[in-house]
């Protein structure tokens, strides 16, 4: 693999954060850096073997396989066996087939946005069969990272909807 | 209205059959399945696969609300519920066609008379048919003199609340009856708590014969000849034939005219099959029930008539079926189907799942595998342990039992147990072969003698 140091990342964080650029992404090999100066950006790894350099402006860096596109219509994407859930994050599926709404009614604002703080309780979305729509919760506290489905879609049972990064 | 996208509501080998059927129509495929069955082979045959639920039944292939709001969301305009699972469910049928899908079997109100004993045997009765059992729970010798002289002497008492011979008394005339019946009570509440009785008629000897129909849905139904399903194991069907054999060629027609008139007044639509109960000694046929769907052993009908029933009942479901008449319907030969259950019949027939390590299905001139299963594929235990149906035809029945046995001894299975070995013990057993069988004769024959050869307890 590309050899690249800790002190190369240091370098490219003081760079990211000297300049005027909100968001980074440096792909080498296996090696990955995501940098971005929104707090609430997606973090899709947290911890592992490899070396993480925080600093307060930037998150995080992973060399772990790429997590599925936010929306796909292949039925692989569709499959938690295909998911890799990133480390440290929480996954929430759906308990069953039927249509992801991310809104109680049409026109509302959303459950839940990224970046969103979620009790274990909080709902998060509504699974619609046949005109019965039942709210999902989030199943753990921590806050939205990624939402994987948009909405009005047709999910399959166990299809990855959200990644919630539990709190601490 | 010609189906464009079919949604299949099952799994396993009906499934396959189902998808290939459309195919073959030129009609596309959404398949739902549990989380089990995500990889099956009807899974990987259709266009699409949905996944419903997780593997319970009741959490995915039992969830009509589900199926119909897979169907409509993936752009179907039909549902196909093969057997079992919802496919008799007059619900279902009504929800699917309330939502704009066209089931493809008989109307949610045939569905719902054929399943009341009330209304099934107003039919059998219009059709001239005499009744196999009463429908009416029996407390009192008079309650059950007036049912016997309505389904004819001798009757079976059995209680209703349990099985086991409690509470079991033939009675061959009405005195028999009335000196019998409150003994019989007795002994079904001193067993079960509860002295409540039903009646049967009896039959010493009596074999399962059934008859396979299709019908338009405006009138128009016609047969396509019998079934002997006689071969059973606690009213589990282990091999089924066409035509039966035991029966002359006036015997096939009173039998077969018998199911069309039962269900000529109701207009019956698709694909059903009419049971009967066929007592050897007397001729007699007695109406057991109505199955409102195609049901596994329909391969046996298809083979001796040259049709595809999946094709057919997707043609009336269509609006196609114009094509029924009765005088292109030609049987011929005769064929037998047996079913390879993954169960170990030396231990009690205790179902065994697990994976399949080795798979090697018979092949050649006459012989037909309907499966889901090959070498690696893992049989899940959350369903019926049905793994495959080996359906052989011959010239007649000799020429078919002869190649059943070519066909048995070949077929390979290994990884898990299954009734393999029983089935060669049936197809080489002289009772089979002369076609001297009936309802009781696998427990009472068959089995002890198997046990006895295979040196079990």
């Amino acid at each position: 693999m590309t050899n690249v140091t800790p002190e190369d990342v240091q370098a490219l964080i003081e760079l990211f954060d000297a300049g005027n650029w909100d968001e980074l992404h440096i792909t080498l090999d296996d090696f990955q850096l995501h940098l971005n100066k929104d707090p609430a950006a997606r973090r899709v790894w947290n911890g592992g073997e490899r070396a993480v350099v925080d600093t307060p402006a930037a998150s995080v860096a992973t060399p772990a396989p790429v997590a599925a596109p936010a929306v796909s219509a292949t039925a692989d994407a569709t499959r938690s066996a295909d998911y890799q859930i990133p480390d440290g994050m929480s996954v929430l599926k759906a308990p069953n087939l039927g249509t992801f709404y991310r809104s109680p009614k049409p026109g509302a604002a959303p459950y839940v946005e990224i970046g969103q703080k979620v009790d274990a309780d909080t709902d998060v979305c509504l699974i619609e069969v046949m005109k019965l729509f039942t709210p999902v919760k989030a199943g753990v506290a921590g806050t939205i990272r990624e939402i994987l489905v948009s909405d009005a879609e047709l999910v399959e049972f166990d299809r990855p909807l959200f990644v919630i990064e539990p709190d601490a | 209205m010609p189906i464009k996208r079919l949604l299949i509501a099952n799994r396993g080998e009906i499934a396959v059959r189902i998808v290939r059927a459309a195919k073959a129509k030129g009609i596309e495929t959404v398949l739902a399945v549990s989380a089990a069955d995500r990889d099956s082979m009807a899974a990987t045959e259709a266009d699409r696969a949905v996944v419903i639920g997780p593997a319970a039944a009741r959490d995915s292939y039992l969830n009509g609300d589900m199926l119909i709001h897979a169907a409509l969301s993936t752009g179907c305009d039909a549902v196909h519920p093969g057997y079992g699972f919802l496919s008799e469910r007059a619900a279902f049928a009504e929800k699917c066609e309330n939502a704009g899908l066209n089931f493809v079997g008989p109307k949610a109100e045939t569905i719902r008379l054929v399943g009341d004993k009330l209304a099934a045997r107003a039919l059998a009765r219009s059709a001239g048919v005499p009744m196999v059992s009463g429908s009416e729970k029996v407390d009192t010798v008079d309650d059950a003199l007036r049912i016997a002289d309505e389904i004819g002497f001798p009757v079976i008492t059995k209680a209703s609340a349990g099985g086991g011979g409690r509470g079991m008394v033939v009675a061959r005339s009405p005195e028999e009856l009335r000196s019998s019946f409150d003994a019989a009570s007795h002994e079904a509440k001193e067993a079960f708590g509860d002295g409540t009785l039903y009646l049967e008629r009896f039959v010493e000897r009596a074999r399962h014969v059934e008859v396979q129909v299709v019908g338009d849905g405006e009138g128009i139904i016609v047969h396509f000849a019998e079934r002997d399903c006689s071969l059973q194991r606690r009213y589990q069907k282990m091999v089924e034939e066409a035509p039966a054999a035991i029966l002359s060629p006036a015997l096939r027609n009173r039998v077969s005219q018998a199911a069309i008139d039962l269900l000529s007044p109701i207009s019956y639509r698709n694909a059903g099959t009419v049971e009967f109960l066929y007592d050897e000694e007397t001729e007699q046929f007695f109406f057991m029930e109505v199955n409102a769907r195609i049901q596994v052993e329909h391969p046996v009908s298809e083979q001796i008539c040259g049709i595809d029933l999946i094709q057919r009942q997707l043609d009336v479901a269509s609006g196609e079926a114009s094509e029924l008449a009765q005088d292109d319907i030609i049987p011929a030969g005769h064929s037998i189907e047996v079913r390879i259950i993954a169960e170990n019949p030396l231990d009690n027939f205790r179902p065994s799942p697990g994976r399949i390590t080795n798979w090697s299905a018979p092949s050649g001139t006459g012989i037909r595998v309907d499966t889901a299963m090959t070498s690696g594929v893992m049989v899940p235990p959350y369903y019926d342990s049905m793994i495959a149906k080996l359906i052989v035809t011959g010239r007649d029945r000799d020429d078919a039992v002869a190649r059943l046995r070519d066909a048995l001894d070949s077929f390979v299975i290994e990884g898990i147990a299954t009734n393999i070995d029983l089935l060669r013990f049936i197809s080489r057993h002289p009772d089979f072969i002369e076609n001297r069988i009936d309802t009781r004769w696998a427990e009472r024959v068959l089995l002890p003698e198997f046990l006895s050869d295979k040196g079990a307890p």
